[in-house]
């Protein structure tokens, strides 16, 4: 298969080499008649090749259109990147136009949505659908793109893909048409797979077979996976990086065992204390403690944050953190956070050892 | 599907009964005697008399349904009063000029408002948002004899491109057909494309926020394709459906066009009628444009599956 | 996406405005409407104060050009195009506002009924439905062909073809209304099924009838201006605007102004209503004001 070429080798996937997406200081806002709203205010990140990186936060704080801004798709009528980079295989997509756009986007760059039910276009059979990108991006005839197509619906392990190729999305399952979802996004072999909230809207068992229907053709294909999520469950189950967006910022990143073992930032120890925790040998540090809840409500982002957007809700926030905004700095290795008041000292930081 | 388009062709007998009713019954329901009204002011009771017995007033009003129902059935829409034609002989004399006139006011309003309306919808917003729209406010206020006479005035008149009134037969050849419906199609078709123009964009407009529109833009497909292939099959069926409701207006459109433009067809006919109190020509044809309008939304319903396979089961 | 943005945002001025301001400003549409219809109803009142009679004939004035002395012009029989103009601005007012209000009504009491009702829905939906596949037009020349014409029988004729669409209107209204919950909480306490209509079902019809009432009134001004072209309208006699233009069809070529003059005053007219009822469209129903 075409894709295992671009599979790096085990050696190649060290820490320093380029990463295949490095999304720095991305800002993205909407322009309403009520004024700006700040809906990504400084999200940086890098997603190396075949990794999987998870964005994980509350409704609202900016991942989905993180993942739009990427892929370009911000309708310019209500919002725009108005700053940062977005730096994909040596390319700084922000810069492109819209015709080079397009050949990014389903080609190198796919994306699947939460909503398997109404992200397939009602009026075309799926087979159609998924040889649409074929034919735009690799040139096939109708009649290859339509065989491709077929063998795309079985890769996603589709039962008689053949029938079902020639079916319209109202005569498929959630699950199925999130699978077709998939095979259309992977229908190209692209370099990066966003993946937003891909299996919130299925029933909890279509859930896993999703998830690990991804997995599985991420190793196979060597495709890297940003994928976004409210669930910690999800992140900790297929996940090895992780960005926890809060109000339009990067409040922590962490490979997930550090992040979930030791989190630096309020909100992700406030998020990860909300989670109920079963005490089956599976899980993680078993303790019984009280399910926690965040207080206070996710800020608005029509106004301009000055400090730390967690303060208000912050049991630790000081007056530093109202007024100066906290920069992303290194906790540990492979380890960051952006809060005042867990920071080791500055001057510590500068000459923190490798623990 | 089948099924579907059995059961809207049997759904339009009902309806076709409740016109074929209502325009029997209308002549005994209005207040006085109809054959006084329909013969004059200035008629001598032996004209009335006989007017009443032309059109079977006289006899018991069941046998009279019975009669009229029957003749319909075998296509017989009644005798003229005056010229004592069949009804059915004039439609057909005066069929082609008002059948041209409504398909091509029908293909200028569709080839010309679709595209206006898709574009209005794709710039949002934009200038040319505000223009189509703005045309669509005005092309349902300005009446059609008003646009009629201003076209006649400004291509006809003063820049001397084509004719002013009247007619030529297709049997005379195309050229001159088209060239003498030009103007009364359009005068026509403003309305019905200000209708179609508006559903057009607002139909678009939502879909243009489903989520599938997203998909499509992530998958690179190109703009043009998104609009046209992915955004308007699904935007078609409230068209489809605003073109049906359109069809209305054209055929009252038709007659005061046709008065407007001169054109010897239904319309004038109608007119003709009306001033000759000519009941049976007008109730003859209220039973054929009502059947058309009817016939029309009949093939719009059945064009439904073409356009959105959940209706094809 | 579930934002919904306007392109610009509002400067910072307008947030200064007084209320009263805001409003106009954000519903244009309505004022100006409104200007041009106070204007018409006007113009209309004082008509035997602002023109002359509109019948007087003048022989040796047939057919002058618009002129100082003549606003309009004049007609084939001499007869003053303003004059006529001003007082026909009387009848297509009259015109809008019965057919609307009649149609209203009875399109509200039958859709009530029916949205209710189910018993009697089917039989009133399909005569109805047989009804609304009549041409407007030719069902109100049918109706006037067999009365005697007057302008009470030319509302009557316009009313009945408008009054099914309303009736849809209301009735698909009552139908959903019916579905919600406190309806049935109305009638599982015993409340009685006029209350229930009366207090419950009507004001949700209210601003979907306004604006479907503004409509009619626009659609009823055309159809007698059309019906009266035709000649089988309001009686010759009486100066309305679409009687001035039937006598200046003939006439067309060398005295455009017969045609011209009335014509515009109807666009105007059926504009500003439409105007006010796509503001008022706008303004009751805000989701597909972002649309429409």
């Amino acid at each position: 298969m075409a894709a295992l070429d671009k599979t790096p080798s085990g050696a190649a996937r060290a820490d320093n080499t380029e990463p295949i997406l490095s999304v720095r200081d991305l800002r993205t806002q909407f322009f309403t008649s009520d004024g700006v709203v700040r809906a990504v205010d400084g999200v940086s990140f890098d997603l190396h090749r075949s990794e999987t990186l998870c964005i994980v936060g509350e409704s609202g704080c900016g991942k989905s259109v993180t993942a739009l801004s990427i892929l370009g798709l911000i309708p310019r009528e209500i919002g725009r990147v108005v700053g940062g980079s977005i730096r994909f295989d040596g390319m700084e997509l922000t810069k492109l136009d819209e015709g080079e756009m397009r050949r990014i986007r389903g080609n190198r760059i796919s994306m699947i949505f939460q909503e398997p039910m109404s992200s397939l276009n009602p009026v075309y059979t799926v087979g159609f659908q998924i040889a649409e990108t074929l034919r735009i991006h690799q040139g096939l005839s109708n009649k290859a793109a339509a065989e491709r197509a077929i063998e795309m619906l079985a890769l996603v392990r589709i039962a008689d893909a053949r029938r079902r190729a020639g079916e319209y999305p109202h005569q498929l399952s959630g699950g199925m048409r999130q699978r077709v979802m998939i095979a259309i996004a992977l229908a190209c072999n692209p370099q990066v797979l966003i993946a937003d909230e891909p299996t919130t809207a299925l029933d909890v068992t279509i859930q896993a077979q999703i998830l690990e229907l991804m997995v599985e053709l991420k190793e196979r294909l060597g495709t890297a996976i940003v994928l976004i999520t409210h669930d910690l469950g999800v992140v900790a189950e297929v996940a090895e990086r992780v960005i926890v967006m809060y109000a339009g910022r990067t409040a922590e990143e962490a490979t997930v065992s550090e992040l979930l073992d030791n989190p630096q930032h309020p909100y992700t120890r406030g998020l990860i204390g909300s989670i109920p925790r079963r005490s089956t040998p599976g899980a993680r540090k078993t303790t019984r403690t009280r399910l926690q809840e965040i207080r206070g409500i996710v800020p608005s982002l029509r106004e301009e944050i000055p400090g730390c957007a967690f303060a208000p809700r912050c049991s630790i926030a000081t007056e530093r953190c109202t007024s100066q905004r906290p920069p992303l700095e290194t906790h540990g290795p492979r380890h960051s956070a952006a809060c005042w008041e867990t920071a080791p000292s500055s001057a510590l930081t500068a000459t923190s050892p490798r623990s | 599907m089948t099924t579907y388009i059995l059961r809207r062709l049997l759904a339009t007998i009902p309806v076709m009964a409740v016109v074929a009713l209502f325009v029997f019954f209308l002549l005994h329901l209005t207040p006085g005697d109809p054959a006084a009204v329909i013969a004059g002011d200035d008629a001598s009771p032996a004209e009335v008399d006989g007017i009443r017995r032309k059109l079977g007033l006289d006899r018991p009003i069941w046998e009279q349904f019975g009669l009229y129902v029957w003749n319909l059935l075998r296509g017989d829409l009644g005798t003229s009063i005056f010229s004592n034609l069949p009804v059915m002989t004039l439609v057909k004399q005066r069929l082609e000029p008002s059948l041209v006139l409504a398909v091509a006011t029908l293909t200028v309003a569709v080839v010309l408002a679709i595209p206006m309306g898709v574009l209005a919808a794709w710039k949002a917003r934009s200038a040319i948002d505000r223009v189509v729209m703005g045309f669509s406010v005005l092309g349902f206020a300005v009446p059609v004899f008003l646009v009629g006479y201003l076209l006649i005035y400004v291509f006809a008149i003063q820049l001397r491109w084509l004719p002013v009134q009247g007619y030529q037969p297709l049997a005379n050849g195309i050229g001159g057909t088209l060239r003498s419906i030009t103007l009364p199609a359009l005068a026509l078709g403003m309305t019905y494309m200000a209708l179609i123009a508006r559903i057009t964009r607002a139909s678009m407009l939502e879909v243009l926020s489903e989520d599938y529109i997203r998909t499509a833009r992530a998958k690179g497909v190109a703009t043009s394709s998104v609009l046209l292939r992915h955004a308007l099959k699904n935007a078609a069926v409230p068209i489809v459906t605003v073109i049906g409701i359109g069809f209305a207006l054209l055929i009252s459109g038709v007659v005061i066009t046709e008065t407007v433009f001169n054109i010897p067809g239904l319309g004038r006919l109608t007119v003709d009628a009306i001033l000759k109190r000519d009941y049976p020509i007008i109730q003859g044809l209220i039973i054929l444009f009502a059947a058309s309008k009817v016939l029309v939304n009949l093939l719009i319903d059945i064009s439904y599956t073409l356009f959105d396979p959940r209706i094809r089961q | 996406m579930a934002i919904v943005a306007e392109p610009l945002p509002a400067p910072a001025s307008t947030r200064q405005q007084s209320g009263t301001m805001r409003w106009v400003r954000r519903h244009k549409t309505i004022v100006v409407g409104l200007v041009i219809l106070a204007a018409l109803f006007i113009v209309a009142v004082a008509a035997p104060w602002l023109a002359g009679d509109p019948l007087q004939f003048e022989p040796t004035n047939r057919l002058k050009k618009p002129s100082g002395e003549f606003w309009f012009g004049t007609d084939q029989f001499g007869r003053d195009v303003y004059s006529r103009v001003v007082h026909g601005a009387r009848i297509s007012l009259i015109v809008g506002l019965c057919v609307a209000a009649l149609a209203t009504f009875l399109g509200l009491v039958i859709g009530v009924l029916c949205g209710y009702y189910r018993r009697i829905d089917g039989i009133v939906m399909r005569f109805m439905d047989g009804m609304m596949s009549i041409p407007a037009i030719l069902l109100a020349i049918a109706l006037i062909t067999l009365m005697k014409a007057s302008l009470f029988i030319v509302i009557v004729a316009i009313t009945i073809p408008e009054i099914p669409r309303v009736v849809r209107l209301v009735r698909s209204v009552v139908l959903s209304v019916r579905a919600r919950p406190f309806i049935d909480a109305a009638i599982a306490s015993g409340t009685r099924n006029s209350v229930i209509m009366i207090r419950h079902i009507l004001p949700n019809t209210a601003a979907p009838l306004i604006v479907q009432a503004t409509y009619v009134c626009a659609s009823a001004i055309l159809t007698e201006a059309g019906l009266s072209f035709l000649g089988a309208g309001t009686p010759p006699e009486i100066p309305s605007w679409g009687n001035v233009i039937s006598l200046g069809r003939t006439f067309f070529q060398i005295a455009p102004w017969i045609i011209f003059f009335p014509g515009l005053c109807l666009a105007i007219t059926v504009l500003a209503i439409n105007l006010v009822g796509d503001g008022l469209r706008d303004m009751l129903d805000p989701r597909i004001a972002r649309r429409m």
